[in-house]
């Protein structure tokens, strides 16, 4: 076997307190290549790929042996003198966050341009590296056009973004790329735009580092899988052969049996709708704009939700799901239409009574920006029950208290300010805020995308629950896996209006409208391998 | 940026249109008008409501306004009620030595302040970092006129190196004795520096914490190009910004430095009018150094968004 | 872009790793508390001699008038150009300029906090643009012109050189109660304490109000500071108080001629003025502190550091909440 791009050898990692954060990983990466690098957060993914650049955090003291090129990079006593001679040139980083990566006094013409020349082999003038710039914008899928590099960071788009970060890094012409955690924040159809585009690049010859814990893109993009836990390899092989097997459903789209049989598309089976038929909450052709009337981000949206029933919303960004939620929760002032709770109308949440407040919820998505940093979370939740429910403060902490240690937030926990609290424990603080409320309409807004698979199994279990109690639920999400777990019938939004809704099983199994089918196709792609996808697969060495 | 800019100026001219307005409100409303001035108590009423009447005082403020104003844009800024000369001859008189004060000031002040600043930012905690701070805080804490009085103090009367005052001379002397201009403008030195090095280094602490300084790390963009191609352009946007309100400083400590080094600018014909009531100066003097600062306070804006064109909406 | 017009941020206290802290930095422990305990001297020290000092003044002024610029042992501190006992008018004469300036930049919080406060949580755009518009205005006109057309009409005022101060810092306070009282009005957890069903009275003193706070703390020492300076420059240049007025600023003014006959006629109302500043500043600083941190460091505090860039970036963008989010 030919030596390998890069090497490295029971490379070591320490804290400054000295905690182990790597212990003894190994890890080959050839050219034209995908090393996917898979694990929890804080299995040392970062720190081992930041090794390659001959970089540590702050106190971090590293050693092994790291080797790029024909550079060591790191030795038995830590990062030699030669580690900076790698960075851009032969090996590039793609920062999980491409937004904070790119300088927002400087147009991005420049810095290709700057970043190009600095690497180019042997000069070759300012038109070569001006040449080199712009083929590296057309690698990245942006038009290698005169406006576009006059342009500055905050002019492009969350995805463009995220393609200047890669133009940049492509830029420097390196020999390997590290790319972490690409995609994150992204929607859906936009995320599979990316993994194609990846897939492109792979082929196109550098080797590849891709750390994720999205296991469908590590299928659609990696040929090998090392899995780190706390610091160590705990397998490696094919994706197919380290990752658990892709979930099931997207096979029911091609089975051509109708797995709504009709019973689902029978909405009174779902819920329960009050004797005269008036559904407990009903949006109907419902308009919203920002700031003038009639520039609407939502135009025309009706829909009706009864007790115990789950509707979800499904979209790409920027189609108006948030806004929709927003409206019910009477967030969103600026509306046209008519929102009825059990009939009667309802106003927007400052014109509200305590009783209408009490009975529609929402859950806010960033949790960490919905709590008070100067009080406990204990007290923050228990005021629901206070304000609400009338309860004295004694009697709402106590079913507050109880009610988080149900959610697996124990009281000591609870008893400390909110940023003290990790992310999945307050996202569950922010449920049992809003639960505490014994809502009847509970709103969700992508309520788990910043949670890992187990925080979220917890949160779907309470959700699960308070449908049983007759709470209806809005659950928003991009994540159709889920919804088809939770929602009893599925909305469609694109570009704020409603573009197919009906029986969740129904709407994902033969979807009637442009935007679903975009939705599915962004999963599918995401899920299948690579291999599969005849059109899009390069020859590789090893199948 | 062409349209914020466009944007900005016309704003610009709305401040200056109400800042002439705030300006004769404040001085033409108040009890003992300009005739009051001119005649002492033995004047007869009579007189004086003569004398209003030549005056235009008997118009109603508004006519009184625009009269004024119109005479202003036509460069007539009234007649002085103490000399009797034009003001607008006072005002050009008076106008070279400030304007040759705070530009000297400004030319120094900036370059200063960037260098130490970024110095100080790539270098935070160190010793000359901890010393600059240190002298920064130090000097921001002296008053301007405490610092005028201890440097004639010790490097006028006590070494004699430095001529103590600017009495018997004219703007012209300025260029051939520099030794004049040392003492006043290391007086208006000593607070706008030492507030612009501060937010220039606190600017490149901040550009050199971000993401886009790791990343352009990370690309293998070698230290000295980092610094001067992709944090610089950052670092010096809230130094710019705090140069739109230096103009504030930087105006009193003129008018305390010319006070005391009796220098014969816009300032000192200012207080000059003020103490004998000398309206119409009044109003011509402070407009013009209100317009000054506007206009210092516009050109950082328009610098410090073409900086960072991300930085726009703010109040 | 919006059509609000840019002007520079109003956050001197939040720029990032705020100038002063490193001036502390080293002086963790022991030697952090000698730093605070000295400022607390230097600011006392004057602050006493205010309040106290016209009480004392009579055992000063016993002795009687002597000589102009006299420094015999009559005097403790000599006398000034008119025989006056400079002691005396020590004593005298702090009232009128901390006064001024304490109440200036009171009288500016009050105002312009109010403004700033209703126009953050105000649920009308046009409220807030009726509110704020004026500020802008008035943002950049030099307080000393202020003062000097005020003393126009006014000479020899106390209250009038207060005033002007106080129009001056008027904006500048509205500006900052409104930026910090914006983040916090639009933001999250404001909804959801409405959510809970709060009262809009818990929500805007209790959780606005309180978030305002540490902002305002942050900037009342400079702009003590900075009123301080004002209004002794004003009675220095005589713009503001009787040129015999038992006055810190108007005394220095008054025996300036005198600097190297009697320097203690200038040199211990100048003291007194520095105390003040120098100690102010200080506790100012250590406030910042204490409230002002630096990024966490390192990769592994990724989601830490994100907040703090977020919470940085809206600190600069005060106006981005205010519209709805998408």
């Amino acid at each position: 076997m030919t030596r390998p791009l890069i090497e490295v050898r029971r490379l070591t990692a320490h804290a400054a307190d000295g905690t182990a954060l790597v212990r003894g990983v190994d890890l080959r990466m050839e050219a034209g290549r995908v090393t996917a690098l898979v694990g929890p957060s804080g299995s040392g993914k970062t720190t081992t790929a930041l090794a390659l650049l001959g970089e540590a955090g702050a106190g971090v003291r590293l050693s092994g042996h790291v080797r790029v090129g024909e550079t060591e990079v790191v030795g038995a006593h830590g990062i030699t003198a030669h580690a900076a001679g790698v960075r851009g040139g032969t090996v590039a980083y793609l920062p999980q966050h491409p937004g904070n990566a790119l300088n927002p006094a400087r147009r991005i013409g420049a810095v290709l341009t700057e970043l190009a020349a600095l690497h180019a082999p042997s000069g070759g003038g300012r038109n070569a590296s001006r040449a080199l710039s712009r083929a590296a914008l057309e690698q990245a899928q942006l038009p290698p056009e005169r406006p576009v590099l006059r342009r500055f960071p905050h002019q492009f788009s969350g995805g463009q973004q995220q393609r200047v970060a890669l133009a940049e890094v492509l830029a420097c012409g390196p020999r390997a790329l590290v790319l972490d955690e690409p995609g994150t924040g992204l929607d859906t159809v936009t995320r599979a735009a990316l993994t194609r585009e990846l897939a492109r690049l792979a082929r196109s010859g550098p080797a590849i580092l891709l750390l994720s814990h999205d296991h469908a893109m590590v299928r659609a993009l990696a040929d090998d899988t090392v899995v780190l836990e706390a610091g160590r390899v705990t397998a490696r092989g094919t994706p197919e052969a380290v990752l658990p097997a892709a979930p099931a459903p997207v096979t029911v789209r091609e089975s051509g049996e109708d797995p709504d049989g009709g019973a689902k598309e029978h909405p009174e089976d779902s819920g329960e709708e009050r004797p005269d038929g008036t559904p407990l909450l009903q949006a109907r052709s419902l308009f919203a704009w920002h700031r003038r009337r009639g520039h609407n981000v939502l135009h025309d949206v009706s829909l009706r939700l009864r007790a115990g029933e789950c509707v979800g919303v499904a979209g790409p960004s920027g189609s108006g799901k948030t806004t929709l939620a927003r409206c019910l929760a009477g967030l969103h002032e600026r509306l046209g239409g008519d929102l009825l709770l059990d009939g009667a109308p309802l106003p927007a949440l400052v014109h509200r009574d305590r009783e209408q407040k009490r009975r529609v919820q929402y859950v806010w998505q960033d949790v960490h920006d919905s709590f008070d940093p100067r009080r406990t979370v204990i007290d923050q939740v228990a005021r629901t029950a206070v304000r609400l429910r009338g309860r004295t403060v004694d009697q709402a902490r106590e079913e507050a208290g109880a009610l988080l240690c149900e959610f697996g937030v124990p009281p000591r926990t609870a008893a400390r300010p909110p940023g003290a609290l990790s992310g999945g424990e307050l996202q569950r603080a922010a449920f049992a805020r809003a639960a505490l409320a014994r809502p009847d309409v509970l709103v969700c807004d992508e309520i788990t995308s910043a949670l890992d698979a187990e925080t979220a199994e917890r949160v779907l279990t309470h959700v699960e629950h308070l449908r049983t109690t007759r709470t209806a639920v809005l659950w928003i999400s991009h994540d159709l896996r889920l919804m088809r777990r939770v929602a009893d019938r599925l909305l469609v939004l694109d570009g704020g209006g409603l573009a197919e809704a009906g029986a969740c099983a129904r709407v994902l199994a033969r979807p009637r409208s442009e935007a679903t089918r975009r939705l599915l196709d962004a999963e599918e792609r995401g899920q299948r391998r690579r291999t599969a996808l005849p059109a899009e697969a390069g020859p590789h060495p090893m199948g | 940026m062409a349209r914020h800019a466009l944007r900005r100026v016309l704003l610009a001219i709305a401040q200056l249109t109400l800042l002439s307005v705030l300006v004769f409100l404040l001085t033409s409303l108040l009890p003992g008008d300009a005739a009051d001035v001119l005649f002492n108590d033995k004047t007869g009423t009579e007189q004086i409501a003569r004398l209003r009447h030549e005056m235009g005082l008997d118009q109603p403020p508004a006519q009184r306004f625009l009269d004024w104003a119109k005479d202003l844009l036509t460069g007539d800024a009234g007649t002085s009620l103490t000399g009797g000369q034009p003001v607008s001859g006072i005002v050009a008189h008076s106008v070279g030595a400030t304007a040759l004060l705070a530009g000297v000031t400004a030319v120094i002040a900036v370059p200063v302040a960037l260098v130490l600043g970024l110095v100080t930012g790539c270098r935070a905690g160190g010793r000359l970092d901890r010393t600059v701070t240190a002298v920064t805080l130090a000097l921001g804490s002296v008053p301007d006129f405490v610092l005028s009085l201890a440097l004639v103090a010790v490097f006028a009367l006590k070494l004699g190196w430095l001529p103590s005052t600017w009495i018997g001379a004219t703007t012209g002397d300025l260029l051939t004795r520099p030794g004049l201009l040392v003492l006043p403008v290391a007086v208006l030195l000593a607070r706008t520096v030492s507030q612009l090095i501060r937010q220039f280094r606190a600017g490149t602490l901040g550009a050199l914490n971000s993401g886009y300084a790791q990343q352009a790390r990370r690309l293998g963009v070698p230290r000295t190009r980092l610094l001067l191609r992709h944090v610089l352009p950052n670092a010096a946007v809230p130094g710019v910004q705090q140069l739109a309100r230096t103009g504030d400083a930087l105006l009193g400590g003129v008018l305390v430095v010319e006070a005391v080094f009796a220098v014969p600018g816009a300032a000192t014909a200012l207080i000059e009018a003020v103490r004998s009531r000398d309206v119409p100066t009044v109003q011509a003097l402070t407009l013009l150094l209100a317009a000054a600062a506007l206009f210092l306070n516009v050109a950082a804006d328009l610098v410090s968004h073409r900086l960072s064109p991300r930085v726009e909406v703010l109040r | 872009m919006s059509e609000h017009t840019a002007q520079p941020p109003p956050a001197q206290p939040a720029a990032p790793g705020s100038g002063r802290r490193a001036w502390t930095a080293g002086k963790k422990g022991t030697g952090g508390v000698v730093t605070t305990v000295a400022a607390a001297v230097l600011f006392a020290v004057p602050v006493l001699t205010a309040l106290f000092g016209p009480l004392l003044a009579p055992l000063a002024e016993a002795s009687g008038p002597g000589a102009p610029y006299a420094l015999d042992g009559r005097h403790p501190l000599g006398t000034d150009g008119l025989g006056r006992d400079v002691l005396a008018l020590l004593l005298r004469g702090g009232g009128s300029t901390l006064g001024s300036a304490l109440g200036a930049v009171a009288l500016a919080y009050l105002v312009g906090g109010a403004v700033g406060l209703a126009a953050a949580v105000s649920r009308h755009r046009w409220v807030d643009e009726m509110l704020m518009r004026p500020v802008e205005v008035v943002l950049p006109i030099p307080s000393l012109l202020v003062i000097s057309l005020v003393g126009v009409g006014r000479h020899g005022n106390a209250w009038a050189v207060t005033m002007a101060v106080a129009l001056v810092n008027t904006p500048v306070a509205a500006r900052l109660v409104r930026a910090a009282a914006l983040r916090a009005a639009a933001g999250p957890v404001a909804e959801a304490m409405r959510m809970q069903g709060e009262s809009r009275l818990r929500v805007q003193l209790g959780y606005v109000g309180g978030s305002v706070l540490p902002v305002v703390a942050a900037d009342v020492g400079t702009r003590v500071t900075g009123a301080v300076f004002t209004v002794a420059a004003a009675n220095f240049l005589g713009l503001g108080m009787e040129p015999t007025a038992p006055d810190w600023g108007v005394t220095i003014a008054a025996s300036r001629e005198a600097l190297l006959v009697q320097p203690w006629s200038v040199c211990a109302p100048a003291a007194m003025l520095l105390m003040f500043t120098v100690g102010l500043n200080l506790l100012g600083d250590r406030v910042l502190d204490r409230r002002d941190q630096l990024p966490p460091r390192g990769h592994r505090d990724r989601r830490a550091r994100d907040r703090w860039t977020r919470v940085r970036r809206a600190r600069v963008l005060p106006g981005a909440r205010k519209e709805g989010r998408a």
